[in-house]
This record gives C-alpha cells, sequence and structure tokens, in this order.
C-alpha cells in the first residue's frame, strides 16, 4: 500500500500509518457475496418463508406429557454415554496431556507426535466416530459413549497439555534439586498447579457432551436422538417438543451443578 | 477567568461537596488544589465543567455563567476545557493517535463521526499536540503498550488538541512513580507557561505543588481554607489543610470548624 | 514432638469425608454408566470390518480428493467454508443484542434472567432439529445450514460476549463527558473500540468450531462435506470416507492454525 506522510507546522514529518479496517471489510464484504452465491442465500426466501419455522415450533406447543413415559430410558442413556465417556476420556486425556507437553518430554519428536494426535482426533466429527463406531460395536450407546470418549481425550487432553506448559516450571526444577525423581516431582511440583484446571475442564467438557450425546442417536448411537429422530420422521412435534423439554431441563440442571462445582475449584 | 462566588454543592444524600466557596482564577494561573481525600477537591474541579453541577452560588468561567448552560450549550463549553484523570481514562485497544483525536470528534462532520475517519487537519493537529509532549514517536503505537508516564501524556496531548483555555487535572500524579510524575508536572508546568493555558490541578503530594505551582489553594471539608501564593505556603498552613487546628494566617472562615475532621477511606 | 506441633498437626482440616462422599458418587454414577456398554455387533464381527474401514480411509479415493468440479472434495469443502462463514457471521450479528440483554449492567435483572435462559434453550435445541425446521424454510441444501448455524452460533457468542460488555472500562466514557461528547459519539468512539477486538476473537473462533460441526448438518440434508460423507459411510465406500476425511481434518488444521495467530494479534495487538 502507498505510505502517506504528515507534515506538521515546525517542519518534523511523520509516515501515515493507514489502518487496515477498511482493507479487511472490503475482503470481508467480498467472501460474504461469495459465500451468499454459493449458499444460495436469500432474503426473499427468508422473508417470504420465514414464517414456516415457526409453523413446527408451534406445533411442540404444548409438548405431549404422555409421551414422558418414554422419554426417561433415552434420557437416561444419554447421560449414562456422556458421564462415562466423558469420565474415561478425562482420565485418557492425562498421559496424553503429559506426553504432549514440551517442557516435560524432551524429545520434540515425541511430543509433537502426540499433539499431532490430539488434533486430528479433535479435528475429526464426533458424528462420524459414532457412525464408524456403530458399524464396529453395532448400533447403541456402545458406540455413543466411544465418540465422546474419544472427543473428551482431545479436548481436555489439548487443554491441559497447554496448561502444562504454561506452568512455572521452577517447582518441578526445586523438587528434583531436593532428590526427588521426576515422576515424584511431577507429583508434588505440577499435579497440585493443573488439578483444579483439569477438573474444571473435565467438568465443562461433560456439560458440552451432554448436548453432544443427544444429537449422536440421529446415527444409531443410542440415546434421547433415536426417539428425537423417529418422531421428527413421524412430524408428530408434540412429541419432539416434549423430548426438548426433558432435554432443556436436564441439561440447565447438571450445567448448574457443574457451574456451582467449578466456581468452587476455582 | 474563573469565578466562584459564594458557590456550595450538596450531594442528593446530604454530604456537603463545597461550602460558601469563593475564588477567583485568572487566565494563566497555574494553581494546586490540596487537602484531605474528600476534603472536596475534585468536587470543586467538577463544578467548573458542569460535571457537577452546583446547589447554590454563581460560578462563571470566561464570563458564562455555567449554571445557565443546557444540553448542546454544555458540551460545546467543556470542550474549551481540557480534562486529566488519575486513572488516564484512555481507550487502550486503539492508538495513540486515535485517543488523541477523539478529543475532536464533536467538531466533525456527521458521516466523519460514524465512519471514524479523521481529516488530515485534524491528524496534523493531533501529531502537533503529541510532539508537544514528546511522544510523537508513538503516534501509531497501541495506548496498551506504552507505560504509565507516557500514558498521561497521550491524556494531557488529547486535551490539548482541543485548544482549551483551561485544563483541570483530577490528581494527574497519583498513579504515577515520582520520577514520571515530575515529568509528568513538568510538561504541565511548561504547558502552563508556553501556551498560557489556566491549569488547576488536584494534588495529593504537597511537594509537588509547592515545586510546580503559583498559587496553592487548601481545601477542608469542602471549604477554602487557604488561598495565597506559593511563597506564603508554610509548615503550620499544611498543618492546618490537613489536620485542622492552628495558625491564624488563614483567608476565610477564621473560626476552627469542627472538632472532628471526615475522612473518606 | 511437642505439644505445639501435635496441636498443629490435629488442626489439619481434614476433608476425608467430603472426598470419599465425592468418590463414591462418581463411582455409583460410574457403575450405572457402565451398563450403557454392551457389544452387539454384526455377525461378521466388529473387528474385521473396523479393519475395512481403517484399510479404506488409508487409501483414499484420490480420484474424489483431486476433483475439481462440484461433486470434488474441494468444491464440497469450499461450501462447507461457506456455510460456516455465513452461519458465523449472522449468528455474531444476531449475538450482540442478545449480550447486551444480557449483560446486568446494561438491563436490570428480570430482563438479563429472562434473556439467559432464552438463550440456554436455543443452545440445548440440537442442530438437527433446526436443521429440519430450516429445510422447511429454505428447502434442503446449504442455504438451511447457513440459517442452522446462525442460529446455533449465538448461544456460546453471546455468552463470551457478556464478558467482553462487562469489562468494558468505563473511564473513557466520564473523559468523553468532559470532552462535550454526545452519547452517540461516546458509543461510537468510547466504547465500540473496546468490544470490536474481542468480538471479533470470538467470532474467529466460533467459526472454527462451525467448521467442524458443519458435517452434522449433511444428516438433514442442510448442505456442506456432511451429506457426501455421511452417504459414503452408509454405503460401505470406506475409500471416498478417507478421501473426505483427509481433506476436512487439513482444512481445520490449516483453519485452527490461521485462526490461532489472528486471534493473538488481536488481543495482544
Amino acid at each position: 500500500m502507498r505510505k502517506r506522510t504528515l507534515t506538521l507546522p515546525n517542519g518534523k514529518v511523520v509516515t501515515e500509518q493507514r489502518s487496515k479496517v477498511p482493507l479487511i471489510c472490503a475482503i470481508l464484504l467480498v467472501f460474504i457475496i461469495v459465500a451468499m452465491r454459493v449458499t444460495h442465500f436469500s432474503f426473499r426466501t427468508l422473508a417470504t418463508n420465514g414464517h414456516q419455522f415457526f409453523v413446527i415450533l408451534g406445533a411442540m406447543f404444548p409438548p405431549h406429557l404422555d409421551f414422558l413415559n418414554r422419554v426417561w430410558q433415552p434420557l437416561f442413556d444419554t447421560i449414562k454415554m456422556s458421564f462415562l465417556g466423558s469420565l474415561l476420556g478425562a482420565l485418557v486425556a492425562v498421559p496424553l496431556a503429559v506426553l504432549s507437553a514440551t517442557n516435560i518430554v524432551k524429545s520434540k519428536l515425541l511430543s509433537g507426535f502426540f499433539k499431532l494426535l490430539l488434533s486430528i482426533m479433535r479435528t475429526l466429527p464426533t458424528i462420524v466416530m459414532a457412525l464408524i463406531a456403530t458399524f464396529i460395536f453395532g448400533l447403541g450407546t456402545m458406540a455413543g459413549t466411544l465418540a465422546i470418549f474419544i472427543f473428551t481425550v482431545s479436548y481436555v487432553g489439548k487443554l491441559t497439555y497447554e496448561q502444562i506448559e504454561s506452568l512455572d516450571m521452577g517447582t518441578f526444577e526445586a523438587l528434583e534439586s531436593l532428590g526427588l525423581t521426576r515422576l515424584q516431582a511431577f507429583r508434588y511440583g505440577i499435579v497440585p498447579q493443573i488439578l483444579p484446571t483439569y477438573l474444571s475442564t473435565s467438568l465443562f467438557s461433560f456439560e458440552g457432551n451432554l448436548r453432544y450425546a443427544a444429537i449422536l442417536g440421529y446415527v444409531g448411537a443410542g440415546g434421547l436422538g433415536i426417539i428425537l429422530n423417529e418422531q421428527l420422521g413421524w412430524r408428530d412435534y408434540g412429541n419432539v417438543g416434549m423430548i426438548l423439554t426433558v432435554l432443556i431441563v436436564t441439561v440447565g440442571l447438571i450445567e448448574l451443578i457443574s457451574q456451582t462445582a467449578r466456581q468452587k475449584l476455582q | 477567568m474563573i469565578k466562584f462566588e459564594n458557590v456550595s454543592k450538596i450531594y442528593p444524600n446530604g454530604h456537603v461537596g463545597l461550602k460558601n466557596v469563593d475564588l477567583q482564577i485568572e487566565q494563566g494561573e497555574f494553581v494546586a488544589i490540596i487537602g484531605l481525600s474528600g476534603a472536596g477537591k475534585s468536587t470543586l474541579l467538577r463544578c467548573v465543567n458542569k460535571m457537577h453541577d452546583i446547589s447554590s452560588g454563581k460560578l462563571t468561567v470566561n464570563g458564562v455563567d455555567v449554571t445557565q448552560l443546557k444540553g448542546k450549550e454544555i458540551r460545546r463549553f467543556r470542550s474549551k476545557i481540557g480534562m486529566i484523570f488519575q486513572s488516564f481514562n484512555l481507550i487502550t485497544r486503539t492508538t495513540v493517535l486515535g485517543n488523541v483525536l477523539v478529543s475532536l470528534v464533536p467538531e466533525l462532520s456527521w458521516w466523519r463521526r460514524l465512519l471514524g475517519v479523521y481529516p488530515a487537519t485534524a491528524k496534523i493537529a493531533g501529531l502537533k499536540a503529541l510532539d508537544n509532549v514528546g511522544i510523537l514517536d508513538k503516534a501509531y503505537t497501541r495506548v496498551d503498550q506504552l507505560s504509565g508516564g507516557q500514558q498521561q501524556r497521550v491524556a494531557l496531548a488529547r486535551t490539548l488538541v482541543g485548544d482549551p483555555d483551561i485544563i483541570l487535572a483530577d490528581e494527574p500524579v497519583a498513579a504515577l512513580d515520582p520520577v514520571t510524575a515530575k515529568i509528568v508536572m513538568d510538561d504541565f508546568q511548561r504547558i502552563n507557561r508556553e501556551m498560557n493555558i489556566s491549569i488547576l490541578l488536584n494534588i495529593h503530594h504537597v511537594d509537588l505543588a509547592v515545586a510546580y505551582a503559583d498559587r496553592i489553594v487548601g481545601i477542608r471539608q469542602g471549604e477554602i481554607v487557604f488561598d495565597g501564593p506559593t511563597s506564603a505556603v508554610t509548615q503550620e498552613i499544611i498543618d492546618e489543610i490537613y489536620q485542622g487546628h492552628g495558625s491564624s494566617s488563614i483567608k476565610g472562615s477564621a473560626e476552627p470548624v469542627a472538632a472532628e475532621v471526615v475522612v473518606d477511606a | 514432638m511437642s505439644e505445639m506441633i501435635e496441636l498443629k498437626l490435629n488442626e489439619q482440616p481434614s476433608k476425608k469425608r467430603q472426598y470419599l462422599l465425592l468418590g463414591g458418587i462418581i463411582l455409583a454414577m460410574l457403575l450405572w454408566s457402565l451398563t450403557a456398554i454392551t457389544f452387539s455387533a454384526p455377525d461378521d464381527g466388529g473387528a474385521k470390518i473396523a479393519g475395512n474401514i481403517i484399510k479404506g480411509i488409508l487409501s483414499p479415493d484420490m480420484q474424489l480428493l483431486w476433483n475439481f468440479t462440484s461433486q470434488g472434495v474441494f468444491y464440497l469443502l469450499f461450501e462447507t467454508i461457506c456455510i460456516a462463514f455465513l452461519g458465523t457471521i449472522f449468528g455474531a450479528i444476531l449475538s450482540i443484542p442478545f449480550a447486551f440483554l444480557m449483560a446486568p449492567s446494561v438491563v436490570p435483572k428480570p430482563v438479563y434472567l429472562i434473556t439467559r435462559f432464552l438463550v440456554v434453550v436455543i443452545r440445548t435445541i440440537p442442530s438437527l432439529v433446526y436443521g429440519l425446521m430450516f429445510v422447511r424454510v429454505s428447502g434442503p441444501g446449504p442455504f438451511a445450514g447457513v440459517l442452522t448455524m446462525s442460529l446455533t452460533s449465538i448461544g456460546m457468542v453471546s455468552k463470551l460476549y457478556v464478558d467482553v460488555i462487562e469489562d468494558i472500562d468505563r473511564g473513557i466514557l466520564e473523559a468523553m463527558d468532559a470532552m462535550g461528547c454526545t452519547t452517540f459519539e461516546k458509543i461510537r468512539f468510547g466504547i465500540i473500540p473496546q468490544l470490536i477486538a474481542n468480538f471479533s476473537s470470538i467470532t474467529i473462533y466460533r467459526f472454527d468450531m462451525n467448521l467442524r460441526d458443519a458435517t452434522i448438518l449433511g444428516l438433514v440434508g442442510a448442505g456442506g462435506i456432511g451429506s457426501p460423507l455421511i452417504f459414503a459411510m452408509n454405503s460401505y465406500r470406506w475409500h471416498q470416507v478417507g478421501s473426505i476425511l483427509i481433506g476436512l481434518v487439513i482444512l481445520i488444521l490449516i483453519v485452527e492454525a490461521i485462526s490461532n495467530k489472528l486471534r493473538a494479534k488481536l488481543v495482544n495487538g
């Protein structure tokens, strides 16, 4: 870009640094227009047809209360899947996080390998993992648990190794100098520092997983998604409304508990 | 010229901010206002540009009756009075020049105000003000990367660019270390002398006040208990301002004010 | 041991019971959850299928990968980026009013509690349900995907925006008052500059997530790379699955690296 200069009355010359904002706005605008073309986005359709969205939403109310009996079992399945997946995932994430942390593992190759592994695991969409798992383990909660497990390992693993890498290693060295082994130094120097964040991350991931687990049934991986898919297919929106109400209340309650716990950890 | 005539300020909660203040400050004076926290220093300053309304009395600034100003008139009036704060009050995520130019915003056309595009004349005025306080080289640096002293000088440049007649400074050096505080006070003194801008400055450090100001106003519990040239300030007077008992060389209400001195913690 | 030391030793707070209780609850939940593990593998054995899948994914369909028509991986990825991008932009814009209505420093308590509840509801309804609802509005295709992403982005984005709003430095507003600025000028020059960097950073972060989540949309015919991916999986064409997944993983890794750089720059200047 062309540089402009400003001359002050006393003769000093300042090279003006132009703001990049107009350029960024222009690029964004171009990309928005391109993306609108590609996705066939049209405000007109939205204006003329938008009310259809509320037709279905309206049909969900009032929810069919008598459907409640059929919601419990899938709901429990969803909670089980997300709890088990999160718990096991959070546990397995620890060694992987330690192996990925450059300040603990001296070999760049080794830590880089585990970092890449965690990255790729995180990148694979959970729904794809769940679908693959149903082919291997059959339809049901096992597949969902596995998908959630893999996502939790990658998520908690990444945040934990970032936490470990940001630690002050002085304590670790001090303990090593006292004659502790590396493992002992880790236990007494590192663990107390990362434990609160680690537990908090795990709880947070459990909250998110609960939401995710509700979808996984859609590919046959157990839980609320199965009946959600079924009732949506039959266009029985009153029942869908019931399922969503139960889901919202459950997620709300668990979030409340988990948030209180996380605040205490901090 | 700033003229307080029997001005009082009572807050809605009943706290008396100012009590029967008579004060006249000529154009180009450098006045330091000293006193305990909560004595009314900030109130006095903020009445001048109508950030606070006075309850009774008359306050005129350059012949304008401040109490009569309304809406747009207040804003136009304020743009000729610069103000400096203890906590700098800058937009930390914007460049130094961006902060300085905010001062000129009320004068821009509507579309410039909407888009935030400044004309070259404004930019030159902003750079000139930065040059004046010696931080021209930082013009395009983001404010959060500057030291406290540099930030206060950005704030000073921000007031200068509006070409003010008066600068009100509310504890401008309280957040700075002693060395930086001296540098900033030097800037105030230079601006006062070279540009003939009146400076009213609230300050905790009596030694700095005495070293830089031409005139000292001592305030205690909303009343002016001392007003005179810096050369007339003695230890007794300072004790009187800060403790509330003592000598006779006090202008204003001579009778001792209530026994207990209320100090806002 | 001296008495003093012994006294201090006994003073050590005993959290034994708390830990035991917590451990008990977790253990009970774990045992209860273990019933979720069931093996109902098809007759020919999961291991064999797993072998096929891995073999297929590791030998991707190169023809599909390097296909530049509208059926190829590149175009599908591009379409996915467009869906995620537009969805993020619209979601970010929609989040602004929500965020202000959720900020305790802006609105009274009843308003922000109601808005917060509303946002929890919006966030909890699975994206699939939105997808199906929007397919009714726009017909199947990427347009429905954009609408879905716009709505699902609101939950997290508005929540993070609120923190930024609550962190605004009000000193500058006082200074601008003293300069004689109007309310509009105070918002335009005092508040927006404070918000814009963090808002952008949050929006970029959400774009990252949306790109990842866009696969789900394929399930309900809302466009993007999800539908061919799931279609290929359901028809056991693992070579195709392999090429699509490779494209997706690489794209997400690149976008993540760029977005981390951008965000660091936005926040630290």
